[in-house]
């Protein structure tokens, strides 16, 4: 197969579709399919490395397989420091590095200082998680995680199994010195309209890894990013304002994959809170979207056969390009 | 009109405006051609000084009359005088003597026009924007020898050692020669094919510097881009431009056609617009709009685009700006000027506190301070933001505008001087920009979302007396090192550098005054 089939007629201008309504890019071993994978994220290059490689972490040598980041290396070997690499996931290779929380940067020699979680590992590479700066840069971001968290953890269905507080824990964060989100008015609602999975966006770190999940692995199209900087939040492909407006088909594999209480089984909302007498979780945020669901939970939600999509390009069709422009001449 | 361009013997009258002031260009140029005359009446792009437009160029027999902000009676009174054979000078602001058939603009010897080297604007104002007559008058286009001459220009790439201008370059401030070899091994080891993308989406409304060069010379950039392209081996050639910048797309498109006649169609051009938004102008965006996501976020990095960039292809990504320092190199046959380690020329946008912003070259020799000449501030000013929107707070000029000097000042390189008067409050400045980041960055990582939050708001706490520099300090730091793109590296900056100059005002404002009665009326 020719490497870049999307290229094949690249040369053909006449009659050819512009470059920019092609498809996206299918990476290496990922399904492809003919509907259109709206995830609003960026179609990131290959951060893994090429090859075999040594490298020095700490002072301990380790060789890695071909297809590994640093991070990998940071891993195996018995550091001087703590790197929480938060939002990494080192169990699925279709999901992630998405390299948002930056809590994994660590110095090399040659590059300064790096994300370990999605720098490729190069051969000789000599790393060192201990340099002042590295640990005061995770240390930093981990605290920027948090300060927009509402880290209410005595009533979330996460409790007890939620990697950002067992990373918050590890590296003895007692107060996050940017605080955390505690006040009730800014906090967004929670989404209950699912029979299955509840949203509390109010506790995602936008990691991602529901969006791959969902979108990678399940190929369900369901999961998107939207929204700019402070407004940035997991959203839906069709547009939908709920999960029971969404395409969603309850397979659950988001949940799995999220680090945090924002994605969490209905049945287990309530299993890891502390039992205070007439306080939830929902009443603790205060708003729900979704009504109380009564009737018999269906596997898939109403809006599943319908395919739509909100995404369109950024840029627009009515682009001025040659190719309109050597037509009337 | 003017099919046969503008460049030749006899009189001609010129209208010289920007896409800002098009519209009393237009008039100007209407009004011009009211009389019945026979001498031709040619719009041309700007020449870099907004305030003179629209500026007439009236030229007669190797003398040229310049008139800024010419009213339209006059403009009909120098048709018909020009016509009638003389050229009148009354009122002019300057009159040139050239060679009668130049290509370039004879600029006059004093005033803003006689600041810095128009190296790359040597045309501007003066020709027919894409108009391919005007553009080969003294020299052929680039891409015509380009295969033949790939060598030699490597060559001297190597030995000159020019570097990427402006944030959205894929070279920014590097060797451009290391980004085209890289996507030349990548070509050979992976056999794929390259592309070159023209990032013009320079949605910083200061940053005038593209716009300017393609509104006023867009064959320029396009010829050196196309003989780029053919050097690497690109396959597409597709120019990024702003959905908001009608006139810089209208003459991008009609160069581009133009180019294709004359020298070939084996590499296609596009022109694509992409979205009037500061962080869509960063290299991976760029690439992201241009791949139609209906989001914009920036990809990791390494690899850089120049390994996997659009479509997994390499992708070498130049500026206008860096364009026309390579085609100006290649033309005057390798020949540069400036400091060695960061070779040629910058074109500056000066703004801030002053009239009506103006764009100078100056060669990397030189020292800011020429810009204080070229503007009407009243005294002395206060300090200057060097750099654009992130660029760096200084209370001095006295820097040579090349690389090494400007970083080593924490300033930043992408050509924008604003300048304050003294009266300006320094923290709301800073404050503006921190929340400028707040509310533009794409999301994806931490140090800049949440950091630009934490930064704006612990900006905002001084106002409640709460001053924590080192917790500042820390912040920044964090942003600038570990942010995935440019926009959160440094986004950190003009707080960073404004914190080291005015300290004092910071804590003033903690104390409960402004002292310039800005932000707090006392
Ligand atoms: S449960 Fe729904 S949203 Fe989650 S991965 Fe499955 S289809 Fe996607
Ligand atoms: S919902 Fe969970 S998995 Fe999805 S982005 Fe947020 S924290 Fe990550
Ligand atoms: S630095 Fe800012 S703009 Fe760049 S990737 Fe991070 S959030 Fe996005
Ligand atoms: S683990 Fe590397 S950025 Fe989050």
């Amino acid at each position: 197969m020719d490497s870049d089939p999307i290229w094949d007629d690249a040369h053909d201008t006449t009659g050819t579709e512009p470059i920019w309504k092609k498809s996206r890019r299918v990476r290496e071993g990922q399904v492809e399919i003919n509907a259109v994978l709206a995830t609003g994220t960026a179609t990131d290059p290959d951060v893994t490395s090429d090859e075999t490689t040594t490298i020095t972490v700490d002072g301990q040598s380790i060789t890695l397989e071909p297809s590994s980041t640093v991070l990998d290396g940071v891993a195996e070997a018995d550091t001087n420091e703590s790197v929480p690499a938060l939002c990494s996931y080192q169990k699925d290779d279709r999901i992630g590095p998405r390299s948002a929380c930056r809590t994994c940067m660590v110095e090399s020699d040659e590059y300064g200082l790096i994300p370990s979680c999605s720098f490729p590992a190069r051969e000789g590479m000599d790393i060192q998680t201990d340099t002042p700066t590295a640990s005061e840069t995770r240390d930093v971001n981990l605290d920027l995680v948090l300060g927009g968290h509402n880290l209410l953890c005595t009533t979330c269905g996460k409790n007890g199994r939620c990697e950002l507080q067992e990373v918050s824990i590890e590296n003895e964060v007692e107060h996050p010195r940017y605080g955390v989100v505690h006040d009730n008015e800014e906090l967004e609602p929670i989404d209950e309209s699912s029979p299955f999975i509840q949203i509390d966006r109010n506790k995602c770190i936008l990691c991602n890894r529901c969006v791959e999940a969902c979108n990678d692995v399940q190929v369900a199209g369901v999961l998107r990013m939207e929204g700019q900087a402070g407004d940035m939040r997991i959203g839906f492909q069709n547009g939908a304002e709920t999960m029971m407006g969404s395409t969603c088909i309850s397979c659950g594999h988001c949940v799995t994959v999220c680090p945090t209480g924002a994605l969490v089984e209905q049945n287990l909302v309530e299993a890891a809170t502390l039992p205070v007498p007439g306080f939830t979780h929902s009443n603790s945020v205060g708003k729900t979207m979704g009504e109380e669901y009564t009737s018999r939970p269906r596997r898939m939600t109403p809006m599943y056969t319908e395919e739509h999509t909100e995404a369109e390009p950024k840029i627009d069709e009515q682009t001025d390009s040659i190719w309109q422009y050597s037509d009337n001449e | 009109m003017a099919e046969d361009g503008s460049i030749g013997e006899g009189p001609i009258i010129r209208v010289s405006t920007s896409g800002k002031n098009r519209i009393r260009g237009r008039e100007v140029l209407h009004a011009a051609r009211e009389p019945t005359a026979s001498i031709p009446i040619v719009e041309v792009g700007p020449t870099g000084i907004r305030e003179l437009e629209p500026l007439i160029l009236a030229t007669y027999q190797g003398e040229t009359a310049f008139y800024p902000q010419c009213s339209l009676m006059r403009v009909r009174d120098l048709v018909v005088a020009l016509d009638d054979g003389s050229l009148p000078t009354k009122g002019a602001m300057a009159v040139t003597e050239h060679d009668p058939d130049t290509a370039t603009l004879p600029t006059p010897d004093e005033g803003t026009f006689a600041l810095g080297h128009r190296r790359v604007l040597d045309r501007s104002g003066w020709v027919v924007p894409a108009n391919t007559h005007d553009y080969v008058a003294s020299e052929d286009f680039l891409a015509a020898t380009a295969a033949d001459r790939a060598d030699e220009w490597l060559s001297t790439l190597q030995d000159v050692s020019l570097r990427g201008r402006g944030r959205g370059d894929g070279a920014c401030d590097t060797p451009v020669v290391d980004a085209w070899s890289t996507v030349q091994t990548v070509r050979d080891e992976r056999e794929s094919e390259p592309v070159v993308v023209v990032n013009a989406n320079e949605a910083d409304p200061n940053a005038e510097m593209d716009r300017l060069l393609l509104e006023s010379n867009p064959l320029a950039v396009l010829d050196a881009a196309l003989a780029v392209a053919r050097i690497i081996g690109a396959t597409n050639l597709l120019v990024y431009l702003n959905e908001n910048e009608d006139l810089a797309r209208d003459r991008v498109n009609e160069a581009a056609a133009e180019l294709t006649n004359k020298v070939g169609a084996d590499i296609p051009i596009e022109a694509i617009a992409g979205p009037n938004e500061y962080k869509a102008g960063e290299m991976t965006m760029a690439i992201e709009a241009l791949e139609g996501n209906h989001r914009l976020e920036a990809r990791l990095r390494p690899p850089f685009p120049t390994e996997e960039g659009l479509y997994g292809r390499p992708t070498l990504i130049h500026t206008p700006r860096t364009l026309a320092q390579i085609r100006s190199l290649f033309a005057n046959g390798g020949d540069t000027i400036g400091t060695g380690s960061d070779p040629g020329t910058r074109l500056v946008t000066v703004v801030g506190d002053i009239e009506t912003p103006l764009t100078l070259e100056l060669p990397t020799d030189e020292t800011l301070s020429v810009v204080k000449q070229a503007v009407d501030l009243d005294g002395r000013p206060k300090a200057a933001c060097v750099g654009g929107v992130f660029g760096g707070v200084t209370r001095s000029l006295d820097v040579p505008i090349h690389m090494n000097a400007l970083t080593a000042a924490n300033l930043g390189t992408n050509g924008v001087v604003e300048l304050f008067g003294q009266n300006r409050c320094m923290l709301s400045v800073v404050g503006n920009r921190a929340s400028f980041a707040e509310k533009e960055n794409c999301g994806r990582c931490f140090p800049c979302r949440g950091g630009t939050q934490q930064l704006a708001s612990m900006l905002r706490d001084i106002y409640d007396g709460a001053f924590d520099a080192e917790k500042i300090r820390e912040l920044l730091g964090t942003m600038r090192r570990s942010s995935i793109c440019q926009f959160g590296q440094d986004a950190q900056r003009p707080v960073a550098t404004a914190m080291n100059e005015f300290e004092s005002e910071f804590r003033a404002h903690a104390e409960g005054y402004c002292p310039n009665d800005v932000c707090i009326q006392t």
